[in-house]
């Protein structure tokens, strides 16, 4: 069975620019997320309550928040605060998924630092280390084990959350197949006036299921070997 | 007698000076004839923060055939987007000195205001609002509003919409217009024209509401369906550029009349709709003998006019 | 600064109040539906799971493994449109905007809810069934006065986290243009161009939403927590 003509042009804008997309949003997403993530989650942690109160803050906003808002809030609003803050859609795409992805990765490693027992901080106190010592040489290390589940289901959700950037316009997977069926349902010499749109989407849809699933049955394999 | 003769010799010297000047800048810009660059020199000079970027930013449509959209090679084309590469080979001498952005509908004026691109030509429908915040080229296509139904349809004007229910895309002047003026008519509105295509298809709606240039090709294309005799809100449009940027309104009205004159807008027409129609829609282009341009200051704006 | 000239978030409310409200009212009731639903469908998928019921338990997996692993853009857009497609013999299923609008976030809701059941269900410890066994309850009535209330209250922070990822996810049937809160504020937005008011509103309204359901279910917990975890 040979596929209609129509398909192999779609398929390669889809993958080569519209996946392109989706991967770059959403590794620079995940990277940022984690590194800002541990760093205010480990904050949490700490007793001086200003800091701590201002880092839930940030945390509750950007987790209350529906990410579509945040995507909005930073294309449309930020241009409109300065003129500095004019970002185009991948840039501000990221930079929401990013706000929503650190403030999970903060909340799993608030509990995550707050799992390893008193005796672990009482120890390296007692060998001499300050408080960023002891956790950057004692707590996180074991603390960042318990933190791989995690950090792998948030890959799966931005990467699912990715394709909000179509609303922004970014070209990532859903956004290049949209504009896809535009042009076939175009009558020539535009398009073929055929409207596939069932087609695409499905296609879209096992394509992120291919991407996704895996990682799923991952972070429940680490969950299992790791935390048990 | 001494002060005439002393006021002649300024004018005189003056004159010489000018002429000197002209002609001196006339030898240096080449071997071109004189005749040929005073007219060139006529044109309005392209806009400096462009020229020294060699570039144009140019904001289309990259999801609505036939004016911007991606093709099957995944680059740009469409009507409007191949006036971009004409202003390209104007200013530059070749096509591809343009930087596409593409800018859908809620994007088209927060790119200007910006500046992330110098112009937008993205089926920028002229409006009064629109030009209070955005400055406009002249109008370079006329587009018209029609309704598409099915053959059967009970619907045979504006008159039967009520009751029944429309389809259009959301935040189109169709949109506003619809929701002002027919209370008793249900609206559909969709993120994007195939998706309010397939609600029309799948009966969702009695009828869609759209631009002529596309509801023509699918009334043909598709035997099952017709376009009703009305036509509404005539919708020029035209090319958005930020407020202020006089230089380059000037620039690219000039470089729009050089088309006109030369019918180039019929060869665009031409490549992006199908050939039996180019005659139809040779009417909402700009011909070397037919112009068209907004509704004065005085008329109200379109969408606010109901039937 | 633009900001500071023209901010003036008074006015820009009373004078869109009304759409705004009825967004919110839209926001509120599909929520509500979607919350109710998935807290069923999880509750009876995650027992299926739980229980290894045979057919039932393996379609309850797909359907939570396709749902939890696809975007929920493309699976609204296939419950609009998809649907009503008909193709050889499925003639086509036409759902009106407002049911596709609390089905879709449903289905999404119920596929996470039916994990946080099934894991809920697993961890109530084992001499409890057998306890309520061994008192004479048949397997039926084991489930339904041990398993079910125990189950569901271990359950309980994570399902919480699902309802609200409902109510937030209900922002997202603006791409079928359905006129819940979010929608409704950038058509206002659109016709006003009064970015800065709209969003202001936008994230204070999500954010006490959130944050109060937040407290309250938290409260709730706590009422309902198991005597050995309080």
């Amino acid at each position: 069975m040979s596929l209609p003509d129509w398909v192999e042009p779609v398929a390669r804008y889809m993958f080569q620019e519209g996946l392109r997309g989706t991967l770059r949003i959403a590794v620079i997403s995940v990277v940022a997320s984690t590194v800002i993530g541990v760093a205010l989650g480990t904050l949490l942690t700490t007793r001086f309550w200003p800091t701590r109160t201002l880092i839930r803050f940030y945390v509750e906003v950007w987790r209350g928040l529906p990410i579509i808002v945040t995507l909005f809030m930073i294309f449309f609003l930020g241009p409109v605060i300065g003129n500095q803050l004019e970002f185009d859609p991948f840039t501000a795409a990221t930079i929401g998924l990013t706000l929503w992805g650190s403030a999970q990765v903060a909340e799993a490693t608030r509990g995550a630092v707050q799992s390893i027992p008193r005796e672990q901080h009482e120890a390296a106190s007692a060998l001499g280390f300050g408080w960023v010592g002891r956790h950057v040489y004692v707590i996180l290390p074991q603390a960042l084990r318990r933190l791989i589940p995690p950090l792998v289901s948030l890959l799966v959700g931005i990467i699912l959350n990715s394709t909000l950037a179509q609303v922004i316009g970014a070209n990532e997977l859903l956004e290049s197949a949209e504009r896809s069926v535009e042009r076939l349902a175009a009558p020539p010499p535009s398009g073929i006036f055929e409207i596939h749109a069932i087609e695409i989407y499905g296609a879209v849809m096992v394509v992120f299921f291919l991407i996704c699933f895996p990682l799923t049955r991952l972070a429940a394999y680490l969950e299992r070997k790791l935390v048990a | 007698m001494r002060k005439l003769i002393a006021v002649t010799v300024i004018v005189a010297v003056a004159a010489a000076a000018v002429t000197a000047l002209g002609t001196a800048r006339t030898a240096e810009s080449g071997p071109a004839s004189s005749v040929a660059q005073n007219a060139k020199r006529k044109l309005p000079a392209l806009p400096s923060n462009i020229k020294q970027r060699k570039r144009f930013l140019i904001g289309v449509k990259c999801d609505a055939p036939p004016f911007g959209y991606i093709n099957v090679r995944g680059e740009n084309a469409g009507f409007d987007v191949e006036i971009a590469r004409w202003f390209s080979r104007f200013a530059f001498g070749r096509e591809n000195r343009v930087s596409f952005v593409c800018t859908p509908t809620p994007a088209r004026e927060p790119s200007l205001t910006t500046g992330r691109v110098d112009m937008v030509i993205a089926t920028f429908t002229y409006t009064r609002d629109r030009d209070t915040r955005i400055d406009f080229s002249r109008a370079y296509y006329q587009a018209t509003g029609r309704l598409l139904v099915k053959n059967d349809s009970p619907i045979s004007s504006l008159a039967d919409l009520r009751g029944r229910t429309v389809v259009t895309t959301s935040g189109s002047i169709y949109d506003r217009w619809v929701r002002r003026c027919f209370p008793d008519t249900k609206l559909i509105v969709t993120d994007n024209f195939t998706n309010a295509a397939i609600a029309f298809n799948q009966g969702r709606a009695d009828t869609l509401m759209w631009d002529d240039t596309v509801l023509v090709g699918i009334a043909a294309a598709d035997r099952n369906t017709k376009l009703t005799n009305d036509t509404f809100l005539a919708g020029p449009y035209g090319i958005g550029i930020r407020q202020g940027n006089t230089a380059l309104v000037r620039w690219v009205n000039s470089r729009l009349e050089l088309m006109r004159k030369r019918d180039r807008f019929m060869t665009l027409l031409r490549n992006n709709v199908p050939a039996r129609f180019v005659a139809g829609f040779s009417r909402n282009i700009l011909r070397p003998r037919a112009t068209f341009g907004y509704p004065p200051a005085s008329a109200p704006s379109p969408e606010t006019v109901c039937p | 600064m633009i900001l500071a000239v023209t901010y003036d978030l008074w006015s820009y409310v009373s004078e869109n109040w009304e759409p705004l409200l009825r967004g919110l009212g839209r926001t509120l009731l599909v929520s509500g539906i979607a919350i109710v639903g998935a807290f069923v469908i999880g509750a009876v998928l995650g027992a299926a799971r739980a229980h290894r019921v045979p057919v039932v338990s393996q379609l309850a997996a797909v359907y939570v493994e396709v749902v939890r692993n696809t975007p929920i853009l493309v699976q609204i857009f296939f419950l609009y449109f998809g649907l009503a497609d008909p193709i050889g013999p499925w003639p086509g299923i036409k759902l009106d905007i407002f049911t596709v609008a609390w089905l879709s976030v449903m289905i999404w809701g119920g596929a996470f809810n039916t994990e946080n059941f099934r894991a809920g269900f697993e961890a109530v410890p084992h001499r409890f069934r057998e306890a309520g066994l061994a008192l004479g309850f048949s397997r039926t009535a084991t489930f339904f006065n041990i398993t079910l209330p125990i189950g569901g209250r271990i359950a309980l922070p994570s399902s919480i986290n699902t309802y609200i990822a409902v109510l937030k996810n209900t922002a997202l049937l603006y791409v079928i243009s359905y006129e819940e809160l979010t929608t409704v504020a950038l058509q206002v937005n659109a016709l006003t161009l009064e970015t800065a008011e709209t969003f202001t509103v936008l994230a204070v309204v999500y954010l006490t939403l959130v944050w109060s359901l937040s407290i309250a279910i938290r409260q709730l917990e706590s009422r309902l927590a198991l005597p050995e975890e309080r």
